[in-house]
């Protein structure tokens, strides 16, 4: 019966029945969801569940070689999500989460793009819930922001599936193009959650309002669910290489000033983004290989630095880089934790992005394409600057602290340790990772040529930094808000319409003020002019009105 | 004692890694590192292009300043 059972279902359906357990239980209940649902990873490849409704075919649980290691994937992070939420007592955050990761692992498994609309939905009504946990007027905002974004992104899905579905008879997932018109539409919707240059505001705006576990169950789902479902319908599309190239470029800018160290970290996220997106753009079978490999490395090293930053949150109370500084004294285990995953997506040899990121890189080298190489490797200087650097560095280093703080809750460093023992085991081995890649190609990072060429690129960057702080031409921390695309519909938008609503709210008031005095003035003179003697009308009732326009259409459409 | 912790691990730190930088570009004339393109191979390149990178980096961040940052409740007002 097991193996016919949606995956991720039975997490859902634990979610709500949280409420009722009582609180010591919950952790090891929702634990024991996530191991139900993760019994599905060994079921193999095939279509198991299909539903006929309403005339279509649904496919509502299929998998194959590029489904598995995402399956695999985020029953890991929710794993770790649940361990490391295990002192929060917040029962809402706890449903939403579950529900969250359970609808992400249900959406992997649909077969075509109606039942993937509908987890596609349920991710962004579920994930909305974890950003109001954030539980400030700021997080309560945002989330309305990110809810209409998300949900836009599904209609926008759901549109580019009912013309596919009108055009060609089919609506199974298949591989897509742009010269499609329903291909734009499933595209733009894939680009909205997979934070495209432009589309990517939201990310920034609402991850870091979110509450201090919220945030690293945020970082691993929506994103990574977006370029699985890229991968899927897109793979081989050419402006997904220099869409993915922007995206590793841009963000690494805004991150360099921006004061809060947990939305650095989605700007970094956007930026990791940006490699996968060209390794779908690239599509050949490395250039995949490498995008699910880095998907999965990623999601554990994002997952770990957004811990060591709630970590940090949870403790200090803050994660803006003004305040922060000299919590190395106090949070020893987080800050070790936290270099861990900043070498890990520095892609230092030895930790899991080495190995990730070199599948996309040397698929760009092997192809000779010399610009976009240059681009990603640039970014990866950046990368090392933002996350490598400047996260580990403000919060746990810079200047000495005055106040104390206390080291992380227990929970949350056995949640970090293991996500810092994934980032080694897979960087030391990388062959296990190799395994589970969609394609069977034979691959070998550690040649002495590209760990010499790695480490110069970033033991020389580091030079840099120390060098420019030495100096004092590193931009000191200020607090501030950094304006990112997001200030479109935040300020540009209600700039342009409030005025412009308000002009045009005076100009109708005017029109039906002036309208009004006509109509009363016709008014007159026709009560005048029907209570002559000579010419005696009686008003038609409504009824009579109504029959009267009828009999005149009527008339009309006969005579035509 | 406590105040000069910083310092001297910075100290240290740099110290380290101006050794490991310098062994890493004597590393490059005792072997030919094969890259994709032929200009990578130049000695040192990667290093050179990783400390120009992020010097370029930061200092058009800094520069961007000037265009992208508001006050900390400018969405606030």
């Amino acid at each position: 019966m097991i193996s016919n059972f949606i995956p991720g279902l039975i997490m859902i359906i634990a979610s709500f029945l949280l409420p009722i357990i009582p609180q010591y239980f919950r952790h090891p209940a929702m634990l024991l969801s996530v191991g139900l649902s993760a019994l599905s990873l060994f079921n193999g490849y095939g279509t198991f569940l299909e539903w006929d409704i309403l005339g279509l075919n649904l496919i509502l649980y299929q998998s194959d070689s590029l489904t598995l290691p995402f399956a695999i994937i985020f029953h890991i992070a929710a794993i770790l999500v649940i361990i490391f939420s295990w002192h929060s007592k917040n029962l809402m955050e706890h449903m939403a989460t579950l529900a969250y990761a359970g609808s992400a692992i249900g959406a992997l498994h649909a077969g075509d793009f109606f039942s993937l609309f509908i987890w596609w939905e349920a991710t962004a009504l579920t994930s909305v819930f974890i950003v109001f946990a954030g539980n400030t007027n700021a997080a309560k905002d945002a989330a309305m922001r990110y809810l209409i974004i998300q949900v836009s992104s599904g209609v926008l899905l759901l549109i580019g599936a009912c013309l596919m579905l009108y055009q060609t008879g089919n609506h199974n997932l298949a591989v897509l193009d742009l010269k499609t018109n329903f291909g734009i539409f499933i595209f733009i919707a894939f680009g909205i959650k997979a934070a495209f240059p432009l589309l990517n505001g939201w990310l920034q705006d609402s991850y870091p309002e979110s509450s201090v576990t919220g945030t690293v169950a945020l970082s691993a789902f929506t994103t990574k669910l977006a370029i699985y479902a890229l991968a899927r319908t897109f793979p081989g599309t050419d402006s997904l290489i220099w869409i993915g190239a922007i995206m590793t470029a841009f963000p690494v800018f805004f991150a360099v000033i921006e004061n809060d160290l947990r939305r650095v970290l989605s700007f970094s996220l956007n930026n990791q983004l940006g490699f996968m997106v060209v390794g779908i753009g690239i599509g050949t079978e490395l250039s995949l290989n490498g995008t699910v490999a880095h998907a999965f490395v990623h999601i554990i090293y994002k997952a770990l630095l957004f811990m060591s930053m709630g970590a940090v949150l949870y403790r200090a109370g803050t994660t803006k880089a003004s305040e922060l500084g000299g919590l190395y004294k106090y949070m020893p285990f987080t800050t070790i934790f936290c270099i861990i995953g900043a070498m890990s997506i520095s892609a230092f040899p030895l930790f899991s992005g080495f190995v990730a990121k070199s599948l996309i890189m040397s698929s760009l080298g092997g192809m000779g394409m010399v610009l976009i190489y240059f681009i990603l490797f640039f970014a990866s200087a950046g990368v090392l600057e933002h996350s490598g650097i400047k996260i580990p560095y403000f919060a746990f280093f810079a200047h000495e602290r005055k106040n104390k703080v206390k080291e992380a809750p227990i929970n949350m460093l056995i949640a970090m340790g293991i996500a810092a023992f994934l980032c080694i085991a897979i960087g030391v081995f990388p062959k296990y990772l190799y395994q589970i890649l969609p394609y069977a190609v034979e691959y070998q990072p550690y040649t002495l040529d590209h760990v010499i060429s790695q480490l110069q690129l970033l033991v020389f960057a580091i030079i840099a930094f120390l060098f420019l702080v030495k100096f004092k031409l590193y931009p000191s921390e200020i607090r501030s808000t950094v304006l990112n695309t997001d200030w479109f519909y935040r300020k540009m938008l209600p700039g342009i319409g409030k005025p412009l609503f308000k002009k045009i709210g005076l100009l109708t008031d005017s029109l039906y003020k002036n309208l009004g005095l006509s109509f009363k003035q016709v008014l007159s003179k026709s009560y005048k002019f029907s209570n002559l003697s000579y010419i005696k009308v009686t008003t038609p009732s409504f009824a009579g009105t109504i029959l009267i326009s009828i009999l005149f259409i009527m008339l009309v459409i006969v005579l035509v | 004692m406590k105040k000069n912790d910083l310092k001297s691990m910075g100290k240290s730190f740099t110290k380290y890694i101006l050794i490991i930088g310098a062994l890493l570009i004597l590393l490059d004339f005792t072997f030919h590192r094969h890259e994709y393109f032929s200009f990578a191979e130049i000695y040192g390149f990667p290093a050179f292009f990783g400390f120009v990178s992020f010097v370029f980096i930061v200092m058009l961040g800094k520069w961007l300043r000037k265009f992208l940052m508001r006050k900390e409740d400018y969405y606030d007002q």
